[in-house]
């Protein structure tokens, strides 16, 4: 199979990648960068737990062809915290316990933080429209609602990550 | 001690492993890779019930690929899930079979250097199968004739032959049911049916294995139990237990799908054992679905009561069922499992169903046919338990096995690690425990740290299931917590000169530290840290506790559930529009965590009442949704009540046995789910349904038949299963 390099930011840094045209980019992040924060879940686009940005979109990276995100600028779970200061939105889940075991939680925030760029105080009918296509067995989803719906009250740099 | 005096315990901190999941950086079993590891991928059956004539795997070892067939597994056979000993332990499984009994049974394991190169060299491999009569219901698997799906079993080293498909029948007798029915005033008798729901953990069953240079190895994998699955692939594999070592790593959900060790996890260990590569199978979604589900269940069920309510007699027949069968406060009653007994010494029931019913507006609910129009509005309760854990007791010459150990060791800057096996699922167990240390200590909550382990260097834990967490794991580590605490103030006596009995240790929020002080001589005193450092470097020695435990009583932990439903008479959908959910786990150890379980609990019981249904079609075993996971209807966002309208609260109760009074929680928010809607749904329109899930078309059917005048008792009767098409 033909090979095809890719040029991308990835979190920030820029990337050259050699790959397949059928890879995935999550099998990119995941096995070849070692990213594993985005998860798979179900490989079919049903369940939202490998959601990255591409150029600011949600986007299921279960789905999306690596060779596609040529040119794009890639965020995943790793590239939101800032150095040591985590995402107010992943400050949210922490203050609303929107975390249980966990798997659903790198999507979730992914989604949310997409809808909170858009809409920085989105009412609970918009929160449900938009994290719609997410999946989470454990919650039942009212504290991740609560989370994505109280980020806007939460600074950055109230948390700072402790040092290694 | 009462819960007001409680530091660690009953505060809602985020949970310590928040950080790392929040981030991105938890590791749960597929994101673990090791140097040189092949990928493996599983041959699975087409067929539902087939013999193996044959398996040709020459073109796949031809490219480089290595192959794990059932003539190069042990033909010793297991049980998967080992909390029972040997005496009610049925063994029926291989590492592959030799015959394939479902759609999707493991049939051989194939390994190679890259997943492409696996994937390739599996649909190389040549099966030659002789097909057999496809068992789908219980009808057809106990008639005369039948094909056997299982020759036989294996029970305490005895072959025991199978007849008409029925392995094991029990009866479980108490009293005389006779004199029971004569006495009763009212009778009642009803067939209920429960759907075939799939666990849908978000994390697909993972395993790598890594063949080690002295002939051991060390596993990775998705368990509810690293312990048991390392005596398993130990006595599969004929290997010493501290040859093989299991890796404790964060679960991404299991709801029981992960209680025996999954089906991949010993081919994965074949593979590396054989091809001497690190080996790792992630499972696909569609091959998690083939697994594991819910089994569904038949239920004739007979009660006889009095005048007020009071049930006196009770019989039941059911299929694939564990009964559960309440007998009366202060007494005993069964739990988990027939082999187990619990005295209740806390009861909450009162407390929850009064709050509940003032949070739901019990009183104004509509009186049942009451409504027309198209959006009719219904009011449902329904209270359910689950024990805490198994306890102990013996029946029928069987027992359950069920402890816990813990490791708890004082740092030499006076922080605290807690090393223990116990998985936590998701919600928070592991976090909840620290904190029974933390609280026992007298240190901050943040000082105690939970420590990555694995089965070398941790003590035996059965498997957190029975909702038993925080009740039995918590006791062992309360246990290690306690004999620390009493070697802290035995040193801190010495050093301060002071008689042990007068110290105590409380957490100074601003030090940071525990403080070991005696009340009445204030210049008496010293941090935990003070002291931990003192006997380090004064060659003393590390204060450690290693502990185990078995609690023998299993208190229930009791759920009370007030759901409110809007029923579309047009299109026959149950919308869940608002819910009191309450809880009586004694001391809550984490009230915010709890209230997360409970809610959770409503998604999961609303989906088990109203939608989810993963069809097998009856003629060919295949699944209906061919492995696509939204076809079995989980629950999403857009489903739920609104936050606003969902309430959770807890009784004010103490259990006398548990850590801190704490009992357990998990299974018990689910368990009301199924009969609180259904009460609901008869609230709304006055008809009553007998079977799961209560789909829009069951719903319609039965406003018809409701709207033509017919009985009510017809609406109960399910539609024949429908084949599904080509």
């Amino acid at each position: 199979m033909k090979k095809h390099t890719v040029r991308f930011s990835l979190n920030g840094t820029p990337r050259e990648i050699t790959v397949n045209a059928n890879e995935l980019l999550l099998n990119v992040t995941r096995e070849q960068e070692k990213l594993t924060g985005t998860k798979y879940g179900c490989g079919i686009g049903e369940c939202g737990a490998c959601t990255v940005h591409v150029d600011g979109r949600p986007t299921l990276s279960c789905l999306q062809l690596a060779v596609a995100v040529d040119g794009a600028e890639v965020v995943t779970i790793e590239g939101l915290a800032k150095g040591r200061e985590l995402d107010p939105l992943q400050k949210s889940f922490l203050d609303n316990n929107a975390v249980q075991c966990g798997y659903c939680t790198p999507g979730m925030i992914m989604i949310g933080r997409n809808l909170l760029d858009e809409n920085p105080n989105p009412t609970e009918e918009e929160v449900r429209t938009h994290m719609r296509g997410q999946l989470c067995r454990c919650t039942g989803y009212a504290s991740i609602t609560k989370a994505v719906m109280g980020a806007g009250k939460c600074a950055t740099g109230d948390f700072k990550i402790p040092a290694e | 001690m009462s819960a007001t005096q409680l530091k660690s315990v009953g505060d809602s901190s985020w949970r310590k492993d928040g950080i790392s999941k929040v981030t991105g950086s938890e590791q749960y079993a597929p994101d673990i890779s090791v140097d040189r590891m092949w990928y493996g991928r599983v041959l699975r059956s087409p067929h539902a019930h087939a013999r193996i004539v044959s398996v040709d795997t020459s073109a796949a070892e031809a490219m480089g690929a290595v192959c794990l067939t059932f003539a190069d597994v042990p033909q010793t056979r297991y049980n998967e899930r080992i909390v029972s000993t040997p005496p009610c332990l049925y063994r029926d499984r291989t590492v592959v079979a030799d015959k394939a009994r479902h759609v999707g049974e493991a049939l051989v394991g194939v390994a190679a250097p890259t997943e492409e190169l696996a994937e390739k060299a599996l649909r190389s491999i040549k099966i030659e199968y002789e097909v057999l009569q496809v068992i789908t219901t219980i009808e057809q698997a106990q008639k005369d004739g039948a094909d056997p799906v299982h020759d036989t079993v294996l029970l305490n080293g005895e072959d025991k032959p199978i007849i008409n498909n029925v392995a094991v029948q029990r009866t479980i007798d108490v009293g005389d049911t006779v004199k029971g029915f004569a006495e009763s005033d009212f009778v009642i008798e009803r067939s209920f049916k429960t759907g075939r729901i799939y666990h849908a953990q978000m994390e697909p069953k993972t395993v790598i294995c890594q063949p080690e240079a002295d002939g051991g190895i060390t596993v990775w994998a998705s368990t509810q139990s690293i312990h048991n699955t390392r005596i398993l692939l130990g006595q599969i594999y004929g290997l010493p237990l501290n040859k093989v070592n299991v890796k404790k790593v964060a679960l991404g959900g299991a709801f029981g799908s992960s209680i025996q060790m999954n089906s991949v996890t010993p081919i994965g260990v074949g593979l590396a054992l054989k091809s001497g590569h690190p080996v790792k199978i992630a499972t696909t979604r569609e091959e998690d679905m083939h697994d594991h589900v819910r089994y569904p269940s038949e239920i004739k069920l007979k009660l006889g009561m009095k005048k007020d309510g009071t049930l006196i007699a009770g019989e039941m027949h059911a299929f694939e069922f564990k009964l559960k069968q309440y007998v009366g406060l202060g007494g005993t009653f069964w739990g988990q499992g027939p082999a187990s007994k619990c005295i209740i010494r806390s009861d909450g029931v009162p407390e929850l169903l009064k709050t509940g019913a003032e949070l739901i507006n019990w009183d104004k609910r509509p009186k049942p046919g009451s409504q027309t129009g198209r959006m009719r509005r219904g009011i449902g309760m329904a209270r359910g338990f689950h024990t805490s854990g198994v306890g102990h007791a013996k029946a029928s010459g069987a027992e359950m096995i069920d402890y816990s150990g813990a490791i708890v060791k004082l740092n030499e800057d006076g922080t605290v690690d807690l090393i223990q096996s116990l998985m936590d699922h998701g919600g928070g167990t592991n976090h909840a425990i620290s904190k029974i240390v933390a609280e026992e200590l007298g240190v901050p909550n943040h000082m105690v740290g939970i420590s990555p382990c694995d089965t070398r260097t941790s003590l035996y834990d059965v498997t957190t299931h029975a909702t038993r967490g925080i009740y039995a794991g918590g006791a062992a580590a309360l246990k290690a917590a306690k004999a620390v605490k009493e070697q802290i103030i035995d040193w801190a006596a010495r050093v301060l000169d002071v008689l042990p009995e007068s110290l105590v240790i409380e957490p100074d929020q601003e030090l940071g530290q525990g403080v070991i002080y005696c009340p009445n001589l204030a210049e008496r005193r010293m941090t935990v840290g003070d002291l931990a450092r003192y006997l380090h470097l004064n060659s003393l020695g590390t204060i450690s506790s290693s502990q185990s435990m078995r609690q023998v009583n299993c208190p229930p932990a009791y759920v009370s559930y007030y759901v409110d439903v809007e029923v579309d008479t047009d299109t026959g959908q149950i919308h869940s529009r608002r819910a009191a959910l309450g809880s009586d786990c004694g001391t809550v150890v984490n009230p915010a965590l709890a209230s997360g379980q409970l809610i959770g609990g409503l998604s999961k019981g609303q989906g088990y009442a109203l939608t989810e249904d993963n069809q097998w079609d009856p003629v060919t075993g295949e699944l209906a949704s061919k492995g696509f996971w939204v076809d079995g209807k989980t629950p999403s966002i857009s489903e739920s009540p609104l936050v606003a309208d969902i309430e959770t609260h807890f009784a004010h109760t103490y259990e006398p046995t548990g850590p801190f009074g704490a009992k357990g929680l998990g299974e018990a928010a689910k368990n009301p789910a199924a009969a609180a809607f259904a009460n609901a749904v008869y609230s709304a329109l006055g008809i009553r349904f007998y079977e799961l899930p209560i789909t829009p078309e069951k719903v319609l059917a039965a406003l018809a038949e409701q709207a033509a005048g017919k009985t009510a008792r017809a609406a109960r009767q399910a539609p024949a299963p429908v084949p599904v098409a080509e």
